[in-house]
């Protein structure tokens, strides 16, 4: 039986397989050598811009790399990171990243969520509240963080601090305030980013079938009750993959932070990211700058696989 | 029994914008009857069923359930149980949460779930499937499970919307009459779409006949079979459909086609009419009207004619005697009280 099944598309085999001639087997061989061609510049363009980079990091991270003190330059084993592993800053930076990461990545998600939610449930306008929504989104992070710095919370004139004022709070000064500076970093990433995850997360919403809501209400299940069972549920891949993402962006934020507070009052503000730049770029550090890269690096592999693992668990 | 789930639609009208799917719908659905609303596609049934489940409110008209008008009220609140054509099982739970979910909702506890969820699942035959997700379950599975979810909590009223149109023909008439046992067992009132008119005769109560937004006639199977109210119907109900021909009434007899055939109807005067025959009632026999066999579908213990009367086209079951060739001439007829006869232009019964 299951011999006169192999035995009956065997001509047809014959053609399509590439194995099934000497004749169709050069062709392969030709084929796959083509392919190889067509694939080498780019595979050689990514090597050059990622893996080589990375290398020539932890090259560095393993040196002492002083523009300032030259003369000092050398190789210095894991110098480096003995050092970091007793930085106060680093400590510090660390903390505001993780702050900053956690904080954003909640934020973005039911803030996202809830809009999400929001515009199914609107009868018309949807359209209209996908464009207005994708616009912080295409902006330049840095050109965002300008915005806010001179546009919304520049003391008096500010956008964000006339509604202060107006609330009775009084003139806040936002970006010199160590844990005002923080927020606002916060809110400010938030502001930028939250259109991602609600565009994720409205196009998740929006292929959910009605019939098991329609399901739910005949079940006598409250609004309340079909989000916490059906809609949180169905939606969860896609949650976790915004998480995933956003995370990771997060971590490695730079531009917005840059040009609001440059890490600043002192090092309210600075990521580990931040700390980096101004070890390698400021203090011109490079090979401690590098070690600290290095431990970013690290520290999102590690969050990324745990997240990946949550992914994966049922 | 019990006596709950009785049903009283009173002049329910929907709009969907201009369009009215319903134009104005009556009838009242009595404890414990089998109904079933049955029209072809498009005619309104689902959205009727929707309105009486509280999925659609109507655009005016009262929908009322055992004596209390819940024409606001939501489907959470009415107390009825749904079988989706698309059976909408919740595809992230197992056969098991699905059917507890309904009891779950209710707060029943734990304890009591366990035993209710079995019951249900052993009822429609899935027991054996509880920890399986709705994604690796047959058709037919599927629609058990949404079988079991409506039956577990014991709802007053019992939708089903073409639960059987999703399978296949031999499994859809075991299905079927499973669902008649299932529904007699518990005693609920059962009220069932469906297109199908066999389905209909065989499963309900009563039915009605739903046409463009509109009940043309309700009542029991039988008494539909045998008096449909208007052309429509006639040709709707009964398969092969009833043989509907132009003719002329005088004096006790039709005339078609020039032949004149005798019916026990007795109308004033004469008048132009149309003839329903039955395919079942029409009987070869010498005297009747001339006609020519065209095709002949043999089915074993019956056979199915197609004739051509001058012009037009008649259908004939015959079961016994000898079954004529095609090409052959013969001479039909039908016994004076088979005859229907209908308005030509009001298209009702006379
Ligand atoms: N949401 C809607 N918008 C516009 N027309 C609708 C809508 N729902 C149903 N209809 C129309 O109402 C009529 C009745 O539909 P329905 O009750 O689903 O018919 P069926 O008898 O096949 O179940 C159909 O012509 C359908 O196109
Ligand atoms: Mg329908």
């Amino acid at each position: 039986m299951a011999k006169s099944l192999a035995a009956e598309p065997a001509g047809l085999g014959r053609v399509m397989s590439p194995s099934g001639t000497d004749y169709s087997r050069a062709l392969a061989v030709r084929e796959r050598r083509f392919a190889t061609a067509l694939l080498a510049p780019a595979f050689l363009a990514l090597m050059a811009t990622t893996t080589f980079p990375l290398l020539y990091l932890i090259w560095t991270s393993v040196h002492r790399m002083d523009l300032a003190m030259p003369f000092a330059d050398g190789f210095v084993g894991f110098d480096n990171y003995r050092e970091l592993l007793q930085d106060s800053r680093f400590w510090a930076s660390l903390a505001v990243s993780l702050i900053y990461t956690g904080t954003t990545v909640v934020l973005q998600v039911v803030i996202g969520l809830a809009l999400a939610l929001l515009v199914m449930g609107m009868k018309r306008g949807q359209g209209l509240f996908r464009i207005i929504a994708i616009l912080p989104v295409v902006l330049s992070p840095a050109v965002v963080g300008m915005v806010w710095r001179t546009f919304m919370l520049a003391p008096e004139f500010g956008i964000v601090d006339y509604f202060a004022i107006m609330a009775g709070l009084g003139s806040q000064n936002w970006l010199g305030d160590p844990t005002l500076a923080l927020v606002s970093v916060v809110v400010i990433h938030t502001w930028q980013w939250t259109p991602f995850a609600f565009m994720v997360l409205l196009a998740s919403l929006a292929a959910l079938p009605d019939d098991i809501y329609e399901a739910a209400r005949i079940d006598r299940a409250s609004a309340w009750q079909r989000f916490k069972r059906i809609t949180l549920p169905l939606l969860r891949p896609a949650i976790v993959m915004v998480i995933i993402m956003r995370t990771m962006v997060a971590l490695t934020a730079f531009a917005a932070i840059f040009t609001v507070t440059g890490g600043g009052p002192g090092t309210a503000t600075e990521i580990l990211n931040l700390y980096a730049y101004r070890k390698s770029f400021t203090e011109l550090s490079i090979g401690y700058g590098s070690a600290l890269a290095v431990a970013l690096l690290i520290v999102t592999v590690l969050i990324s696989a745990v997240l990946f693992a949550v992914r994966r668990a049922r | 029994m019990n006596m709950r789930g009785q049903v009283h639609f009173d002049r329910i009208v929907k709009m969907h914008g201009n369009f009215s799917a319903l134009k104005g719908i009556d009838f009242t659905i009595q404890p414990g009857e089998f109904f079933a609303l049955l029209g072809p596609s498009g005619s309104g049934k689902s959205t009727t069923l929707r309105i009486l489940a509280g999925l659609d409110m109507p655009t005016s008209g009262t929908v009322v359930i055992d004596g209390k008008d819940v024409t606001a009220l939501d489907a959470k609140d009415r107390d009825v149980a749904m079988v989706f054509q698309s059976y909408a099982l919740y595809p992230h739970m197992t056969v098991f949460e699905n059917i507890a979910f309904p009891l779950e909702m209710a707060k029943v506890g734990k304890a009591e779930i366990e035993p209710a969820v079995r019951e249900a699942a052993r009822k429609v035959k899935i027991d054996h499937l509880l920890d399986r997700k709705p994604g690796q379950l047959s058709g037919g599975q599927q629609q058990r499970c949404a079988l079991a979810r409506a039956i577990v909590r014991k709802a007053r009223l019992f939708l089903l919307d073409e639960p059987l149109s999703n399978l296949d023909a031999k499994l859809r008439l075991e299905t079927r009459i499973e669902l008649k046992k299932l529904q007699r067992s518990l005693g609920v009132t059962a009220v069932y779409v469906t297109h199908d008119q066999e389905e209909a005769m065989t499963l309900a109560d009563r039915m009605a006949v739903f046409m463009e937004g509109q009940i043309q006639q309700i009542g029991r199977p039988s008494e539909v079979f045998a008096k449909p109210n208007s052309v429509d119907v006639a040709a709707f109900i009964g398969s092969p459909p009833m043989n509907l021909i132009e003719g002329r009434y005088a004096d006790g007899h039709v005339e078609i086609e020039g032949h004149r055939l005798r019916t026990s109807h007795q109308i004033a005067g004469s008048r132009n009419v149309i003839v329903g025959i039955r395919p079942g009632a029409m009987r070869l026999e010498a005297g009747g009207l001339p006609a020519t066999v065209d095709l002949v579908e043999d089915l074993g213990d019956t056979a199915v004619l197609d004739l051509t009367l001058g012009g037009a086209t008649l259908r004939a079951r015959v079961s016994d005697g000898p079954v004529p060739k095609e090409g052959q001439a013969v001479s039909v007829t039908a016994r004076p009280e088979d005859i229907h006869l209908f308005d030509a232009t009001t298209r009702k019964r006379l």
